[in-house]
């Protein structure tokens, strides 16, 4: 049975990047006959529970996967998807709690209209691309959390599954069953935005060699159900600037329109927020106290909620994707566009890129770096790393900007591919300062009602996966931030204070990683938990 | 020896999305439920693993449903099974127990004659019930179908070195260690271990194999006894129990006039039940004929040598049943009798006592009690018959309902007489049996149809007994069957009676205290305190709860735990000290019937699910409620 254990090509994270990748390679393998595993494995219990996207879909870019997918009328997610085409893309900026500037379209740069592209559940679209690809023979295997990356020779040789089965003190139960290394020539990372795998083969094989650091966003999302009379409607997207956000954080909020008057409410901030007391969760109930906005979402309930964090660091901040017997690609790799604020496609087209490069390296047996370079000249000569050159300072220009963030950034930034060099960035965690907010409440749902709608469960007596670098000196937090900034920052309330001493409630974990991301001190470390614990996202 | 394990694909009842309600209909989409594998049945594959690993032999999982099942049959496969069999077919669906156990004991009979090759040496395994249904009938019924045993409510085996196996299992008073004496037998389990866990290399190998699909038609000629078609339940409606915002709070800060309210509310609680349906009556529409005909029967099951107070509630219900349509309630005691049950019997409400004795029913066997009551059943033709929804009465009733070709509702909470028009079917004067479904999640209302009898097993503690009435007479009917020793097939080893392990889910009062108790001797000095003084003032069993923070404080252990992930519990009376309320809390509590909550802050949310609310500090509070309560 061991020979179960090995594999040709290996995918870890069941995410649009590795699926596209899978049905790439596959595709390829099948028209000559070629018989190859090809195995996804995903630490959800099931597809699609721990993606969320915006997600406004670039979706051209599968017709190169998939030629000919609009044409499939049967199939109930194209229709869904087809139905979803954005007619009306507005901007407004917000600059209190009752006013509302709408940005005229022609001051809007044209990379960043949506008119065209598709509004889509992510989780839907994984759970679609994992039918297609369980259909060419890929074989997806969920509930399985890999833990760490096996390396001989300075080659990537497979991954380390988690244990499954053991109690709080890491004693074994009966049920306990031993993570076991699964062997492949080709590992393929796509575990999502700050993928740990990803991290860990980009510090061993110096990938970062001078490129800045990864910087990423936050961003919460609530599904609100409308009533059937609503004022939003329908085909419609809305970005919005300013409210509540201080304008030194970069970041905005969203309504999109999805199928069955159902409605995606995000805000998205940059990690290197100053504040810190800023609770995402609350700042977005404070957003959808907008005179405005509460007029959109009267009559709503939420139905569902989620967390996650997004690489933007941009072009500077992608490392080298590939080295012996590995790959990244998708968010692990950071291909997202900051500008945009999109990274769907990208993700998609780095599957592609990686399933043709990877092709090649097996009609070769050839699975070295140099082999397997191959994949980052596709990537280069592709749309992806193009428009990410077209705004490589992008970014940076507003980590700049001070208080006037938006104001001056967003005219600055017409200029920033002028700018000769490479701007650098700091990560977010850099960025807190002994300042507060203050909020006062501001209704909408609390933060615990809303980690039930996330669906997340972990067995309560699993070892945590949460844990402190050293002994976490919560006194000292408090002295210098005058506050706990995790008990605030966390999307799921996983920290707690009570009179100074942390209650940890890993349970409540939407595995968004914010945590350890930005905890001023660089303390805490996450680990992935038992494979098949985490959120349940359904329509995120 | 080889293993049949029964498994089910359910929905997870632990996660319904907020979007699969509409609760203006009352109903749950199913459909955006996810599809998991039943719990006990996940324990009854540890179970066939664990005794393979002495015994040997195969594992065999069969599941029944729609063709996407599969994935329960791939789990068993990738923890240990070695073949997956399939009953799918559209002519399946919409069964009730009795059409579900049909095909599925004719499925057995088809593995039995293909897979092991006509060797009888095997053992049925499935978890004792599932959490949709909640019934526990499918297991009895299939027994009875094939005519084998059951050994219920197991919890763990042993097998000594001449390969006998001795199967440890619950009763209502303890525990008894049984041993089947012939092969094929049932076993169903209840918690016992942890559900086991794949390794990749199996589930990888699991997803090689190939699941065998089987039509109705692969197992059976008979269409009449599968499906809708074979159904003799229907539900005809559904609805919500949630009592949205029907609490109101009211803040009392007076502790001695709180302690009044309380205790009324704790009585009206009580007695509500019997009063609400003590007034309904029933009138037979001019012109019409009952649909059922014959006497009310109750089963009386015994404890020791006493009548359990379960099957006087149940008199008390046949009583009321019984005189709106005008008919007599008759008692059925099987097993041993003598003149005091009889008697009391009768004090509780029954017309006509039925004893069936002999030698070989002193101790409880399923095969040979539901053999003998249905003998008694066919000869006085009763219309209805009331089980207690005890352990012996889960077990006994869906075989009795399966051998008589009737109709059984699980676990019944009200029971009323009615007429109901489905098409041009008229049916009058029948039962309408309402029962919890989902895991609590919805009510649903049941008839019975195609069958000769209605028959119901109801919960314990919800209908209520009447006052005995010494100068009461009745009519008491002998039968006396010819077993012999040869006709027992389970030998009963040894019995050991425990006091029955209270559990937090069964409790009538529960006092939970919550992080807001800050220290662990601020909870131990005011919680356990308060559950005893209250269960004294109120004169039930209290016991302690706590939220997920107290646990996780230390304060108390996680088998304490009240909420998402710790117990659903639903007391009469549950009392939240410093618990703020979060939304994980009150999914495990908001069924109980009052709540008291004590809390610092005056909007915290827990004081939206209480009845009755104090406004202040515990340490203060509690001790002094505690003197009033005593007092």
């Amino acid at each position: 049975m061991d020979e179960l254990k090995k594999i040709d090509v290996l995918f870890i994270g069941g995410g649009p990047a590795n699926l596209a990748g899978a049905i790439k390679l596959k595709q390829l393998l099948n028209q000559k006959g070629i018989n190859q595993s090809v195995v996804v494995i995903e630490k959800a219990e099931k597809i699609g529970q721990h993606h969320l996207s915006g997600a406004i879909f670039e979706a051209q870019v599968l017709n190169e996967l998939l030629p000919g997918w609009q044409d499939d009328e049967e199939d109930k997610f194209v229709t869904k998807l087809l139905a979803n085409r954005i007619i009306k893309d507005e901007l407004y900026l917000l600059n209190s709690k009752n006013m509302a500037f709408r940005i005229p379209d022609f001051i809007i740069p044209a990379s960043m209209h949506n008119k065209d592209a598709y509004s889509v559940s992510i989780s839907e679209l994984v759970n679609w691309l994992a039918g297609i690809a369980i259909k060419l023979g890929v074989e997806i295997y969920t509930g399985f959390a890999a833990k760490e990356i096996v390396v001989e020779n300075n080659r990537v040789k497979g991954v380390k599954l988690g244990d499954k089965g053991l109690d709080k003190e890491r004693h074994p139960l009966s049920n306990h069953v031993p993570g076991e290394i699964i062997e492949a020539k080709v590992t393929v990372l796509g575990e999502g935005s700050a993928g740990l795998l990803a991290e860990d083969v980009v510090n061993r094989f110096k990938l970062n060699a001078k490129k800045n650091p990864q910087i990423y966003s936050m961003g919460v999302k609530e599904i609100i159900k409308l009533p059937e009379e609503n004022a939003f409607g329908a085909n419609r997207v809305i970005h919005f600037l300013g409210f509540p956000l201080p304008s030194d954080i970069y970041g905005a909020g969203s309504i999109y329109s999805m199928r069955d008057n159902l409605v995606a409410v995000a805000l998205v901030m940059a990690l290197d927020w100053r504040y810190a007391d800023l609770n995402p969760q609350q700042e977005l109930q404070i957003f959808k106290s907008h005179s405005m906005i509460k007029n959109f979402l009267k009559g709503g309930e939420v139905v569902a909620y989620g967390a996650k964090t997004f690489p933007e660091g941009g072009f500077y901040s992608v490392p080298q994707l590939a080295a012996d017997g590995v790959i990244i690609v998708g968010d692990a790799a950071g291909l997202t566009n900051a500008k945009k604020r999109k990274g769907l496609h990208y993700a998609i087209k780095s599957g592609i890129a990686a399933g043709e490069a990877i092709y090649q390296a097996i009609e070769k047996q050839d699975f070295t770096t140099q082999s397997l370079k191959k994949y980052h000249d596709i990537l280069n000569e592709s749309f992806v790393m193009k428009e990410l050159y077209a705004s490589r300072n992008y970014r940076q220009i507003f980590t700049r900007t001070g208080r006037l963030g938006y104001y001056l950034g967003a005219p600055l930034s017409f200029f920033q591919s002028w700018i000769p060099h490479r701007l650098s960035t700091k990560p977010g965690y850099e960025g807190m300062r002994s300042v507060q907010l203050k909020r006062q409440p501001a209704g909408g749902i609390d933060r615990l009602t809303a980690v039930n709608l996330s669906g997340t469960t972990h067995r309560e007596d699993e070892p945590t996966h949460i844990t402190f670098r050293e002994a976490c000196q919560n006194e000292s937090c408090n002295k210098y931030f005058g506050c706990h900034p995790c008990a605030s920052f966390c999307p799921a309330e996983v920290y707690k204070f009570e009179d100074d001493k942390l209650i940890l409630s890993p349970s409540n974990c939407l595995h968004c990683q914010t945590c350890r991301l930005k905890c001023p001190r660089q303390l805490i470390k996450w680990e992935v938990p038992e494979g098949g614990d985490g959120p349940r996202y359904k329509i995120m | 020896m080889n293993y049949i394990v029964l498994v089910k694909q359910v929905p997870d009842i632990k996660k319904i999305p907020e979007e699969a309600w509409d609760w203006e209909k009352g109903i749950l989409k199913r459909g955006l439920l996810d599809n998991v594998c039943n719990e006990l049945d996940k324990q009854a594959i540890a179970f066939a693993i664990a005794m393979r690993q002495v015994l040997q032999g195969q594992i065999v999982s069969l599941s029944m449903g729609p063709p996407f099942a599969d994935a329960v049959l791939k789990y068993a496969l990738s923890v240990g099974a070695d073949t997956g069999v399939l009953l799918t077919d559209r002519k399946l669906g919409g069964a009730d127990t009795a059409a579900t156990a049909y095909p599925l004991a004719a499925a057995i009979r088809k593995i039995e004659k293909d897979i092991f090759n006509g060797n009888r040496d095997y053992i049925i395994i499935s978890g004792m019930q599932s959490v949709d249904g909640d019934t526990a009938q499918v297991p009895p019924q299939v027994a009875e179908d094939l005519g084998i045993d059951h050994i219920a409510y197991a919890t763990s085996f042993n097998i000594d070195k001449n390969n006998h196996l001795y199967i440890k299992r619950i009763t209502r008073r303890g525990t008894q260690i049984v041993s089947p004496l012939t092969y094929p037998c049932m076993i169903t389990v209840t918690n016992w271990t942890l559900h086991p866990n794949a390794t990749f290399e199996r589930t990888r190998w699991a997803n090689s194999q190939r699941i065998l699909r089987w039509s109705a038609a692969d197992v059976t000629g008979d269409e009449s006894r599968i499906g809708l078609a074979g159904s003799r339940t229907t539900v005809f409606k559904i609805f919500s129990p949630r009592e949205v915002s029907t609490r109101k709070c009211i803040f009392e800060s007076d502790l001695a006039k709180l302690a009044g309210l309380l205790k009324d509310a704790y009585l009206s609680k009580s007695k509500s039940i019997s009063q609400e349906t003590a007034k309904v009556t029933y009138q037979l529409p001019a012109g019409k004929n009952p649909t059922y005909t014959g006497e009310v029967w109750v089963f009386a099951e015994q404890e020791g040598c006493e009548i359990n107070q379960a099957s006087y509630e149940l008199l008390g219900k046949a009583r009321e049943l019984a005189t709106q349509i005008n008919t007599k309630v008759g008692a059925v005691l099987v097993g041993l009798s003598n003149l005091k049950l009889q008697n009391s019997l009768i004090s509780y409400g029954a017309d006509k006592v039925y004893t069936i004795t002999s030698d070989q029913l002193d101790d409880f066997q399923p095969v040979l009690y539901s053999r003998v009551f249905c003998e008694l059943l066919d000869k006085y033709k009763p219309q209805m018959i009331l089980f207690s929804a005890t352990p012996l009465g889960r077990e006994l009733a869906p075989r009795v309902a399966y051998r008589a070709c009737s109709g059984l509702t699980a676990d019944c909470t009200s029971l009323d007489i009615f007429d109901y028009k489905k098409g041009t079917q008229d049916y009058i004067a029948i039962l309408k049996q309402t029962r919890p479904a989902l895991g609590g999640n919805i009510m649903a209302s049941i008839i019975t149809q195609n069958s000769k009898v209605q028959m119901s097993t109801v919960r314990p503690g919800v209908m209520q007994a009447l006052k005995p009435d010494e100068k009461r007479t009745g009519v008491i009917i002998k039968y006396e069957p010819a077993l012999t020793e040869a006709d027992i097939t389970v030998k009963i080893i040894s019995s050991e009676e425990c006091p029955a392990t209270s559990e937090l889910k069964d409790a009538a009062i529960i006092v939970a205290g919550g992080g807001g108790c800050r220290t662990k001797e601020g909870f131990v000095n005011c919680v356990p305190p308060l559950a005893d003084a209250l269960g004294k003032f109120l004169g039930e069993k209290a016991m302690v709860g706590a939220s997920r923070v107290a646990v996780e404080l230390g304060f108390i252990d996680r088998s304490h735990q009240v909420g998402q992930t710790g117990q659903t519990v639903k007391p009469k009376l549950y009392v939240a000290v410093g618990i703020s309320g979060a939304v994980q809390h009150i999914s495990g509590m908001q069924n109980s019937g009052i709540v008291l909550a004590i809390n610092k802050d005056p909007n915290a949310n827990i004081f939206k699910t209480a009845d009755f609310g104090i406004v202040g500090n515990f340490e203060e509070l509690v001790p002094k409620l505690i003197t009033i309560l005593n007092s």
